[in-house]
């Protein structure tokens, strides 16, 4: 249920540059989410078309993209992919490790058309 | 046309989670964001703490409940200040509503401030409160699977206590498979097994809390 607070932060951020950058209409939202932050994307969606309702961004595609658990070995310098929640590097099976991916919460982008001036 | 944005959805939260730190980081209060699902004892984690270390710490409390002040009802007795976060509805506490309630305690005068989170595993564990740490409990009755399947706060939370341990026998909880998956996920926590209701392994909790409010006073 996080996701309605989420979209709620994510289209004010999305409303508030539309009107900064005088769009018209917003087409895209560009959005990144890591693994860990279990995020159900039509949940998500449901949430985000319920924040941006009768706003210029009521008809803009949600692009969500997400990307897996990565983590670097602070023991043998390591970059690994997260499988199946086992936190220990690959290489050197320590599990002194620091999450490089897969907490984002991040906007990348929009896409609009903006007004005439 | 396109409009690079690239920033945290949740910078809102953090900034605010971060002004909530510095001030508790100067009134030297440890502040425990506590989380778990419903019913797995915070609350009477809570009474106890208070029964064994009122005497000897100033404990406040912030507890959000999607309803009703029931309780904040049980920890009255113990004569504390307590704060009650009605989210009504909402399934998480965020930094907006702790720095809100936050005028209402003396900070000067306390030395730990318990917030207990609204039950649940997933949404918490995502917002900052400007807490000093996160701390998981789980129960035996809710089964030994928890760990595998919220990897974020069983990562995120510095300590885990296993509640109920008592009741073990009555249940399918596999001690050994629990304690493996948390190990896999983060491998140097500190688990403690606990009855809240018998008092099992509450002396080790109140050892390990008493070293972190004496952690953050110096």
């Amino acid at each position: 249920m996080h996701e309605i607070r989420i979209a709620e932060d994510l289209s004010a951020i999305v409303l508030d540059t539309a009107l900064s950058k005088n769009l018209s209409k917003v087409t895209k939202v560009n959005i990144i989410f890591g693994q860990l932050i279990q995020i159900v994307p039509s949940i998500f969606e449901f949430a985000f078309r319920e924040t941006v309702r009768n706003s210029v961004a009521e008809n803009a595609e949600l692009d969500i993209e997400i990307v897996p658990v990565k983590m670097k070995c602070m023991n043998c310098g390591s970059d690994f992919q997260v499988k199946e929640n086992l936190f220990a590097c690959n290489i050197c099976s320590s599990t002194d490790l620091d999450i490089i991916q897969g907490k984002e919460l991040f906007i990348k982008s929009i896409e609009g058309e903006q007004l005439w001036k | 046309m396109e409009i690079k944005i690239m920033k945290n959805i949740l910078d809102r939260n953090q900034d605010k989670a971060n002004e909530v730190r510095n001030l508790l980081l100067l009134k030297k209060v440890l502040m425990v964001n506590i989380i778990s699902s419903p019913g797995a004892g915070k609350t009477t984690l809570l009474e106890r703490t208070c029964e064994a270390m009122g005497a000897e710490f100033r404990i406040g409390v912030i507890e959000g409940d999607i309803t009703t002040d029931r309780d904040a009802q049980r920890l009255k007795k113990y004569n504390i200040p307590i704060v009650v976060i009605n989210t009504e509805g909402g399934c998480h506490l965020d930094s907006h509503s702790i720095s809100k309630v936050l005028d209402s305690f003396d900070l000067d005068n306390l030395d730990v401030l318990f917030v207990e989170n609204v039950g649940n595993l997933i949404c918490p564990s995502q917002f900052d409160l400007g807490e000093s740490f996160k701390m998981a409990i789980v129960s035996t009755t809710e089964g030994d699977d928890k760990p595998g399947k919220y990897p974020m706060l069983f990562r995120e939370a510095i300590a885990v206590l296993l509640n109920k341990i008592d009741l073990i026998p009555y249940t399918n909880f596999n001690f050994e498979s629990f304690s493996s998956d948390l190990k896999k996920i983060n491998s140097q926590i500190p688990l403690f097994e606990i009855s809240c209701t018998r008092g099992d392994g509450l002396t080790e909790w109140y050892r390990w809390i008493t070293d972190q409010i004496n952690i953050s006073r110096l």
